[in-house]
């Protein structure tokens, strides 16, 4: 009874976030970044630039999957738990008589489901506006960043959702982590590819168009199972979390 | 609150002797046993006991009481630090399964403001697992009477509104266990005696209701039983009227300006509700045990003798003070 209400309840809940998350003014900020790699493509596409690897080295992967990925997945990620947290109206959630697993798997597939949307869309149209008329190679680097972008998306979202249940301050880490760990120190210590987001989004992307090694640093067969894990963990956490969760207290 | 045996003939309590007088006593919907609750060095809630069954009581304590405290231990919410907090037999801490038969009213104000208040209450209705979550719905909004604004955006609510919208959604799968706190908050006064109304209808009907006030006379309607928390701490409980009496009947110091301190002072001295009467440089300080009886007696004291009032200051009128007048009886 408790498991079919609580699979029940997941598209219920799946609703409820998708209409707090872009009912808010983040999401016309994302939707301009979003359309930054967009805006890139039709640039150089005007100059004539037609260099596959040049517009998938310098746009796709520098500005889509180090930028507007992270970022996307962190505002969503964060706000899915964090804002109802904030606001108190968490509780009409968790005083209900369904498993917490179920509430943590509908707010990340409402976080999942708005990132991916918006960081593939961004560079599939990228793509297609750069990179359509060159043929084939220019169709497979595409596939290959909208695959990094959904990769990344499952990851970046399970980490950045799970620290909000941890942390008021989920945001902040979250951009630190993302400029520090991913930007600076993975650049500087190869070594940290194991434990990246973006290399396992990269990894991936590597199965459908191959990226200069010192880019993406895994293979797919490395990365895919590295991200799988990574989502599963991140999420029994945020489970086990939310079971323990207290409302704060002491000022009555 | 209390249970207790009735006597026999001879006025004795029936003790349980022997298997044919077995007498077993229906649990307690709720139940603290020693509950206390601590943040680091600050203590919430300390070694509170009681047990409520069907009716409504009121928890009534200034702010900063630990009201909030236990009701959210109650609602599973915070495990208690020490002691024993049940509701239907069990233990609510960790266990969702619970809120099939609790409704739970918090006091933060926030409802999803994009829903209509219609379509939250069939949002909680769906997550309860209920069949007929739109008539279930339909009528949960009829009794807290939303019916006129169910298909506006709770946005556009106002605070008494949003007040019964919420109460509205935690009462749609009919719980045995109502928990509310501060409920009556922005409400005006004809929503609220309707919410009161509404509350002992489902207190008759054998639901147990707990809500919490530090207004007390919003207690005044509902709560027959009431539970008085201060500090932390159980202050009293019992009968409303009894504690109503105790909070009123205690000494009052009423400060007055006039136009003529001495005068009034002569002449209040006459009455036997007055225990004292003291001249000072911020004006006339009386005693009263009784408010009711010393507000008709300034009038006729103050025209009786040609004194004219500028002021008249209850000074120890805040809840506070009743409260810690009942804490140190």
């Amino acid at each position: 009874m408790m498991f079919t209400r609580s699979v029940a309840a997941i598209p219920l809940i799946v609703q409820i976030t998708l209409r707090q998350l872009l009912g808010r003014r983040r999401t016309v900020l994302l939707l301009l970044l979003a359309g930054v790699p967009v805006l890139l493509a039709i640039v150089f596409r005007a100059a004539n630039d037609a260099d596959v690897a040049g517009f998938a080295t310098g746009v796709l992967d520098a500005v889509a999957v180090t930028l507007l990925l992270p970022i996307v997945a962190v505002l969503f990620g964060t706000a899915a738990f964090g804002a109802e947290i904030e606001d108190g109206t968490i509780l009409y959630l968790l005083a209900k008589p369904i498993s917490r697993w179920a509430v943590v798997a509908a707010k990340y597939l409402g976080a999942v489901g708005v990132t991916t949307l918006l960081t593939v869309a961004s560079v599939l149209v990228a793509g297609a506006i750069e990179m359509g008329p060159l043929g084939e190679e220019g169709a497979a680097a595409t596939r290959a960043f909208m695959a990094a972008m959904l990769v990344g998306s499952f990851g970046y979202v399970a980490v950045f959702l799970t620290l909000s249940l941890f942390t008021r301050r989920a945001l902040l880490i979250g951009l630190v982590y993302v400029l520090v760990w991913e930007g600076a120190l993975s650049t500087l210590l190869p070594g940290i590819a194991n434990l990246s987001i973006r290399q396992f989004s990269l990894g991936v992307a590597n199965a459908f168009w191959q990226m200069a090694p010192d880019e993406a640093r895994l293979t797919p067969s490395t990365a895919l199972p590295l991200a799988i894990i990574l989502v599963v963990v991140a999420l029994v956490l945020a489970a086990w979390k939310l079971m323990r969760f207290e409302l704060p207290g002491g000022t009555d | 609150m209390t249970v207790q045996l009735p006597p026999n003939s001879d006025g004795d309590p029936v003790l349980a002797a022997g298997p044919q007088t077995h007498v077993t006593l229906p649990a307690p919907a709720i139940e603290l046993i020693n509950a206390a609750r601590w943040y680091g060095n600050v203590v919430a809630v300390n070694d509170v006991s009681f047990s409520l069954g069907a009716g409504v009581t009121g928890l009534l304590g200034p702010n900063g009481a630990g009201k909030t405290t236990v009701l959210h231990m109650l609602a599973g919410f915070l495990a208690p630090s020490a002691g024993t907090v049940h509701v239907l037999g069990r233990s609510p801490n960790r266990d969702p399964s619970v809120y099939r038969q609790i409704g739970l009213v918090p006091e933060r104000e926030a409802v999803y403001p994009f829903l209509t208040g219609l379509d939250y209450v069939r949002f909680n209705a769906r997550l309860q697992g209920l069949t007929n979550s739109d008539q279930a719905s339909r009528d949960a909004i009829r009794r807290v009477g939303l019916e006129d604004a169910m298909d506006r955006p709770i946005g556009t609510y106002s605070k008494g509104m949003r007040q019964r919208a919420k109460v509205a959604g935690a009462l749609v799968h009919d719980p045995q266990v109502l928990l509310l706190d501060e409920p009556f908050n922005g409400m005006d006064p004809r929503q609220r005696l309707a919410m009161m109304d509404l509350l002992t209808e489902m207190a008759a009907a054998g639901r147990t209701i707990l809500f919490s006030s530090h207004i007390l006379e919003e207690v005044e309607r509902v709560g027959n039983d009431i539970l008085v928390m201060v500090a932390g701490r159980l202050a009293a409980s019992g009968d409303y009227r009894a504690i109503r009496a105790l909070m009123t009947d205690r000494p009052h110091t009423i400060t007055i300006r006039s136009s003529d301190d001495r005068r009034l002072a002569a002449s209040l001295m006459g009455d036997s509700a007055i225990f004292g009467v003291e001249l000072g440089a911020a004006g006339l300080s009386v005693r009263t045990a009784h408010l009711s009886v010393f507000r008709r007696l300034i009038a006729g004291a103050s025209r009786s003798a040609g004194v004219r009032l500028f002021e008249v200051v209850s000074g120890d009128e805040s809840l506070e003070s009743v409260f810690d007048y009942l804490v140190r009886r």
